[in-house]
């Protein structure tokens, strides 16, 4: 007799244990910024390649008359332009995109049609904005001002992790730390987890704040 | 020396009595800039309306020589709070710039600070916060919107205090005197409402603190608050700053 009900209560335990794993397991995956997700990538309405853009390295894409290609290397600010003094880096405006694609790009390429449209060099066929998805987010009570953390890592230099591919020199050369080699990316991923241990874990060794008013209120 | 480092201040302020006119226009940019739930009539009703700053009426004296009086009060940011040492999950704290600071993220609820308070300034968030449509786009996107479940109050708007001194140390150079203004200091059509540095000697709050008339409110509780008041000087009678701080 004893054996049966003490696998009996072993089933039980496992089933407890079970529970509670899934439910601890659901909990982490649906916090605000998925931990076991954040490399997930979005569905954007362009497939905006920061590679063309961004990286100074010979790129594996084929222009539309063949032969090899390189990044144009553009700093990160051309685009996102209030970084340096602003809380956000800013998406830039359609019609800042189209001051180069509407002569720059082929005709019939479809994503610059998207462009295109949203800039409203093409008719004005009930053209919508392009409603980007936004790749890195923080909960709402966090206030994350870019403009110190670009003004820190560009003095210190020491602190950059990584590069955006190759380069050390400028706004460019720091967004690595947080956001990775943005310039190497088909497809902008999350590439940091972004939690608050992080945070605090680079502003302890920073002699930065520590206060929760730093960045929550 | 870095300047306008992080703890380098003790913000303050100072409410002169004497010039409140009863307004209420601090009451007012209080709520739009800190996204203070509406009051609707029945929030009111059950007493639970939002407000972290308030223009209070008491009686002064007895009929048929009693006196209406009005005062603005808000957080005192205590250096003794005694909202501090109750809160089970450190939401609440005294930081190192002389503020006492809610950390909404941390809040669980449990509402200890809000009794342990004797000025009455704590509030708790009973619903969710909505806001009709129209009124969407004017929220604060620097300050966090409150959920239901999480206590709030006066915050000396630190927000502002953040971008000032941001701003000052990317200039690299000090937080000018007066360059951090509060919603309701901001728009007090009398200045009644000064806020600045305490640690600066030469600041106007810490001048105006020097004043005679000068008296913190409930004095007795020995809470050490970082507003300081400036009594009412009736023309008729003499008001010293002891005979002020007894009607606190």
């Amino acid at each position: 007799m004893l054996v049966p009900v003490l696998a009996i209560g072993g089933l039980g335990v496992v089933a407890v244990i079970g529970v509670v794993a899934a439910f601890v397991i659901t909990g982490w995956i649906g916090q605000p910024i998925p931990v076991l997700g954040f490399e997930q990538t979005f569905d954007q309405p362009i497939d905006f390649p920061h590679t063309i853009h961004a990286s100074l390295k010979q790129l594996d894409h084929v222009p539309a008359d063949g032969g090899t290609m390189e990044g144009l290397g553009l700093d990160c600010t051309f685009c996102h332009r209030t970084v340096t003094t602003q809380a956000n880096a800013g998406i830039p405006p359609v019609g800042f995109c189209a001051t180069c694609h509407q002569v720059i790009g082929a005709e019939g390429n479809p994503q610059l049609t998207i462009l295109r449209d949203a800039a409203d060099i093409v008719g004005d066929d009930g053209s919508q904005p392009v409603n980007w998805q936004r790749v890195h987010r923080l909960p709402d009570h966090v206030r994350f001002i870019h403009e110190p953390h670009i003004r820190y890592l560009t003095q210190n230099p020491s602190q950059v992790e990584g590069t955006t591919d190759g380069v050390t020199e400028g706004p460019s050369g720091v967004c690595s730390t947080c956001h990775g080699n943005v310039a190497a990316m088909k497809q902008v991923e999350q590439v940091e987890s972004l939690k608050m241990g992080q945070c605090v874990d680079c502003h302890r060794d920073n002699g930065a704040p520590t206060d929760c008013v730093a960045c929550h209120h | 020396m870095a300047t306008a480092e992080f703890g380098s201040h003790n913000w303050g302020m100072v409410v002169d009595v004497d010039k409140c006119i009863g307004c209420n226009a601090c009451v007012i940019a209080c709520q739009a800039e800190n996204n203070i739930p509406l009051n609707t009539q029945d929030r009111v009703e059950r007493a639970r309306s939002i407000s972290w700053i308030r223009v209070e009426r008491y009686w002064e004296g007895d009929f048929p020589d009693a006196k209406a009086r009005f005062i603005p009060i808000m957080c005192q940011h205590c250096e003794n709070a005694p909202c501090e040492p109750v809160c089970p999950v450190y939401a609440t704290y005294h930081n190192s710039e002389g503020m006492n600071v809610q950390v909404y993220n941390r809040c669980v609820g449990t509402r200890y600070c809000a009794n342990g308070c004797p000025y009455i300034v704590r509030f708790f968030n009973y619903w969710e916060p909505v806001w009709p449509k129209s009124l969407r786009n004017h929220l604060n996107p620097d300050v966090t919107i409150r959920s239901r479940g999480i206590m709030e109050k006066c915050s000396f708007c630190v927000h502002r205090i953040r971008r000032v001194s941001r701003k000052a140390r990317s200039e690299g150079h000090e937080v000018a005197d007066g360059a951090v203004q509060t919603a309701c200091s901001s728009s007090c059509p009398t200045s009644a409402l000064i806020f600045g540095n305490f640690n600066d000697p030469n600041s106007k709050v810490s001048q105006m603190k020097e004043d005679q008339r000068h008296y913190t409110l409930l004095d007795q509780f020995g809470t050490d608050p970082n507003v300081i008041y400036l009594a009412k000087i009736d023309a008729d009678k003499k008001v010293g700053a002891g005979e002020a701080a007894s009607h606190g």
